[in-house]
């Protein structure tokens, strides 16, 4: 039996669970009302960095992240699902359209790169290109380099603070500024630096300017703008030239290695048959369960009604629109109107005066059991064939434990395993009835 | 320590004190103007943006009305540049009694007000987002009015007559030679450096703070009680008419066009100390539904943002008066020290309204050339301030029209407000302040829909070159003007402003871990209520 399956959302999750599921032979549709928090994202793969302490194994801390919260995502995953899951994107990236263009990294060891205020971040997992930052070095002399054209990266700020974060004294930093007159106008955003630097003769002017400016063991590092197109190649000629390592440095958005990834992801999809329709906004629910029949999907002022067998819930946040919250406070799931889970009582405060501090309404989203179906107030699954994947599911800070990609990522794949081996389960029944 | 010397020290750098200090410094005086904060970070700069035409009073307070007729035309000439012409409506909904009109317009007769009637429905074809059921509307000269760009231009001014000001300077002592009052001591809040100002006059103008002033002067018994006030800005002009609701004024009954934003307002409830402003949910539900009334639909727009103000509610103990003690009218009070507890060179002003804040320096400064014998009579009524010399007021899309010619050449830094990184450099150097949110009161950076989602880390990477600031500080401004922001966001995180909070959450926290970055918190001022005991929560 062939699972009849709708991805809706097209983040890292969506497009996780439907290139997973397109590549065992499901027949699969992705369906979001836009591009996903991709291009908004660094790209690195974050799976739990802070727990509050700062992380150093994912592997070590995850067990027992899953027994103090048992709310939490990786409660319902387990580490052994992440790290399969990472394995699997390590693999996707590297047989991509993007050549030599790969993600490193794993569960055990955290990576500490640097973001481009100049903290140390720790990650599982980064592309190739970003790896020469790492920041667990004996000892690191870089020199940060930015480009006054782009406003969302300042490498004095990054460097001093690179320097500052170190109290052992190991690192070296300072800052670079470069004039490249590329576009002929004041702005360029990292996108357009990008397409910029996908032209050697740009590189080469970088390469110019660099000329004599560094010191003789100086790693340099960059804005996430390496090129498009091509990334390893524009990334391995600079470190050529420059005769040192190079690295990357996530910017604001928009992404470039996000983009990066999702061309990856994409062409992945639609390499397996499956495939991705942008614009529709799935509105509601068809039929009122236990099995959803399908859903109702909006185009422009059209209403729609798409029938499904498995559906995949993977709309994102509050961030992304997948949660919403009404100005009588009333949160729900945008999609189909589930409930959601850890939203303060009546009364209580969803939100408290100070930034940093933990906020009540943080955790709040859709409830999963562990086959990620979504379940009502009382802990029952409200449909059996949807499964929810990626960050509506309630239970994280992900932007303040460093865990968003890891949990889209690996409730992405699990979700995809779950359809695919029910889909066997059912095919086996099925077979054995027909038996004689 | 540093010793200054003035003719008159002007407390408080909100409108009616940099008011006070142009005055002073237009009529010659040597002039010092302090203030413990920023200017207008105070009551003046968390009002609802109207320049009131008098509408409002004509009822309830005829002597009011007629000081905003009169002081409303003297503003939109001399401060024209702050002030935009958007005219004002007055809207019976199908909640109040439409007789009221009646007594509106006979009211607005008595003061002078130029208003008349329209149709209901030249009323919706003006504003069509107008409850539909409204059942009568009047038209007045309402007018917004940019506070910071009004607080600022009177400061500039009376500065470029020589006057000095210090902002983040709080009196901690008022300096007396017997009963000659002769100038206060003064900390710098920021580095903590104490200054002595010696001055033949003090003019108290500290607004809701006047008490604690004057009884450093050992003047006892003035009673300010705070009234709070809370507004909140929506994401849009859902009106470009000021557009009253045509009642006793009352809460939620003002809806104000101002720049790119419109401003619901306003509440009025006791606080117990001016410096305790919190804004409940409860309040943030009434004042919705509120606007609900004269703007069906705005609980589904985007509420940007929320503050609250205090009204200083004048009460003398001393003298049993609630309001004035003699030369001024009711809605502003002046206090003669002299007469009052026998001290020389020092006179209090406080209540009012910011519409008529040039008829309240004005009063005071003229009872201080009274007091010191002078006869230097008051210009502020036919002087421009800077920027405003030829009388064109504000339009609303001044700024994106500079922009399309800059285009190719400068960097815009804040997308929301078009704010251009030569414009943030310079004032930046200007103010030579390391607050992120000085800046934001002098540029609007940071006040559009993505309440600095964008921007600050971008200013903050601009501010470390301009200011010569090592990293942990830049990390630190950055991180300061965070929290700034977010204080007047989380009471109305729904909707789509929650969407672009929780971005700015993945932005600042998932990418750049501002939360993990050194960070230097010397020079950036400590919240006003730090010192309070907690507020409970309601």
């Amino acid at each position: 039996m062939t699972p009849d399956v709708i991805v809706v959302g097209t983040g890292l999750a969506g497009l996780t669970a439907a290139v997973r599921l397109a590549q065992d032979g499901a027949r699969v549709v992705v369906l979001a009302k836009g591009i996903g928090a991709t291009h908004l994202a660094g790209a690195t793969i974050d799976v739990l960095g802070y727990d509050p302490g700062r992380v150093e194994s994912p592997a070590a801390a995850l067990p027992r992240l899953a027994e103090e919260r048992p709310d939490h995502p990786y409660a319902r995953l387990g580490a052994a699902a992440v790290g399969e899951a990472l394995g699997w994107l390590g693999a996707q990236v590297a047989a991509g359209p993007l050549a030599a263009y790969t993600y490193e990294g794993g569960l055990e060891e955290n990576l500490l790169l640097p973001t481009a205020v100049g903290a140390p971040k720790p990650t599982a997992m980064a592309p190739v290109t970003m790896l020469g930052g790492d920041l667990r070095r004996e000892s690191l002399r870089v020199c940060i380099v930015g480009f006054r054209q782009l406003k969302d990266f300042h490498p004095m700020l990054c460097a001093e603070n690179l320097a500052a974060a170190d109290a052992g004294g190991r690192i070296e930093a300072r800052g670079l500024e470069l004039d490249l007159p590329v576009t002929g106008r004041a702005d360029v955003n990292a996108q357009g630096m990008a397409q910029q630097l996908d032209d050697p003769a740009v590189r080469g002017a970088l390469v110019q300017q660099l000329a004599g400016r560094l010191h003789a063991d100086e790693r340099v590092g960059l804005p996430a703008v390496l090129g498009l197109r091509d990334p390893h190649a524009v990334w391995a000629e600079l470190e050529h030239r420059l005769g040192r390592p190079v690295f990357e440095i996530p910017t604001l958005p928009p992404s470039v290695p996000g983009m990066r990834l999702y061309t990856i992801l994409r062409a992945a999809l639609r390499a397996a048959g499956g495939r991705q329709i942008i614009g529709p906004e799935v509105v509601g629910p068809l039929g009122g369960g236990p099995r959803l029949e399908g859903l109702r999907v909006r185009v422009g002022r059209r209403e729609d009604v798409r029938r499904a067998g498995e559906v995949v819930l993977a709309t994102g946040g509050f961030a992304s629109g997948g949660l919403a919250l009404d100005s009588r406070w009333h949160a729900r799931d945008a999609a189909l109107g589930l409930p959601l889970a850890g939203v303060p009582a009546d009364g209580a405060p969803r939100f408290v005066p100070g930034y940093f501090d933990d906020q009540p309404m943080a955790r709040a989203g859709i409830a999963v059991d562990d086959e990620l179906r979504p379940l009502d107030a009382g802990g029952e699954p409200v449909y059996e064939n949807v499964r929810v994947a990626g960050a509506s599911i309630a239970g994280a800070v992900p932007w303040k434990e460093k865990s968003g990609d890891g949990i889209s990522l690996a409730s992405g794949h699990r979700a995809a395993g779950l359809i695919l081996q029910s889909a066997r389960a059912a095919a086996a029944a099925g077979a054995t009835l027909e038996a004689p | 320590m540093t010793t200054l010397r003035a003719d008159v020290l002007v407390i408080g750098g909100g409108a009616t004190g940099a008011g006070v200090a142009w005055d002073c410094a237009l009529r010659g005086y040597d002039t010092i103007l302090v203030d413990r904060r920023d200017l207008a970070e105070g009551t003046s700069g968390r009002f609802h943006g109207l320049l009131h035409s008098g509408g409002r009073y004509v009822v309830k307070d005829p002597d009011a009305a007629v000081e905003c007729v009169e002081e409303n035309a003297i503003v939109r000439r001399v401060a024209a540049d702050a002030v935009e012409d958007t005219g004002g409506l007055f809207v019976t909904t199908p909640d109040d009694d439409p007789a009221y009109g009646d007594r509106f317009m006979e009211g607005c007769r008595v003061a002078h007000l130029p208003a008349e009637e329209i149709s209901v429905a030249e009323a919706l074809r003006r504003e069509p987002l107008l409850n539909p059921g409204i059942k009568r509307a009047f038209v007045v000269p309402d007018a917004s009015v940019d506070v910071w760009k009004l607080v600022w231009a009177l400061a500039g001014g009376a500065a470029a007559h020589g006057a000095r000001v210090l902002t983040y300077h709080r009196v901690i002592g008022v300096r007396r030679e017997g009963d000659d009052v002769c100038g206060a001591r003064l900390r710098n809040e920021l580095s903590g450096e104490e200054i002595d100002v010696e001055a033949g006059f003090v003019l108290n103008a500290s607004g809701a703070w006047v008490a604690e002033v004057a009884e450093m002067a050992g003047c006892e018994g003035i009673h300010v009680a705070p009234g709070k006030g809370i507004m909140i800005a929506m994401n849009h002009r859902l009106v470009n008419t000021v557009v009253n609701r045509l009642i006793i004024p009352a809460d939620g009954d003002i809806l104000v066009p101002i720049r790119t934003v419109s401003v619901i307002g306003t509440t009025d409830i006791r606080s117990r100390h001016a410096d305790e402003l919190p804004v409940t949910q409860d309040e943030v539900d009434q004042m919705l539904d509120d606007g609900e009334r004269l703007v069906p639909g705005l609980r589904a727009a985007r509420a940007l943002r929320v503050w609250a103000g205090v009204r200083p509610l004048f009460e003398d103990k001393k003298t049993g008066d609630t309001d004035s003690t003699r030369d001024v009218s009711r809605s502003h009070a002046i206090l003669d020290h002299l007469e009052r507890d026998g001290l020389r060179n020092f006179l209090t002003i406080t209540g009012g309204k910011l519409t008529t804040y040039r008829l309240m320096a004005q009063d005071i400064v003229d009872a201080m050339v009274r007091q010191l014998g002078d006869d230097r009579p008051c210009r502020t009524a036919e002087t421009g301030l800077p920027g405003s010399e030829d009388g064109e007021p504000y339009r609303l899309g001044t700024r994106l029209r500079a922009r399309e010619e800059e285009l190719r050449t400068e960097q815009i830094i804040c997308e929301c407000e078009l704010v251009g990184r030569t414009r943030l450099e310079g004032a930046m150097r200007r103010r030579g302040t390391i607050n992120l949110d000085d800046i934001r009161r002098n540029l609007r950076l940071g006040m559009g829909p993505c309440q600095g989602g964008f921007c600050m880390y971008r200013a903050a990477g601009i501010l470390h070159g301009v200011g010569r600031l090592d990293g942990p500080q830049a990390s630190g401004s950055l991180r300061h003007f965070l929290q700034e922001r977010w204080k007047g966001m989380w009471p109305v995180l729904y909707g789509d402003q929650l969407r672009q909070a929780r971005l700015d959450d993945w932005i600042f926290q998932g990418l750049l871990d501002v939360e993990h970055v050194p960070a230097e918190t010397a020079g950036l001022p400590t919240p006003v209520d730090a010192e309070l005991e907690p507020a409970t929560l309601a």
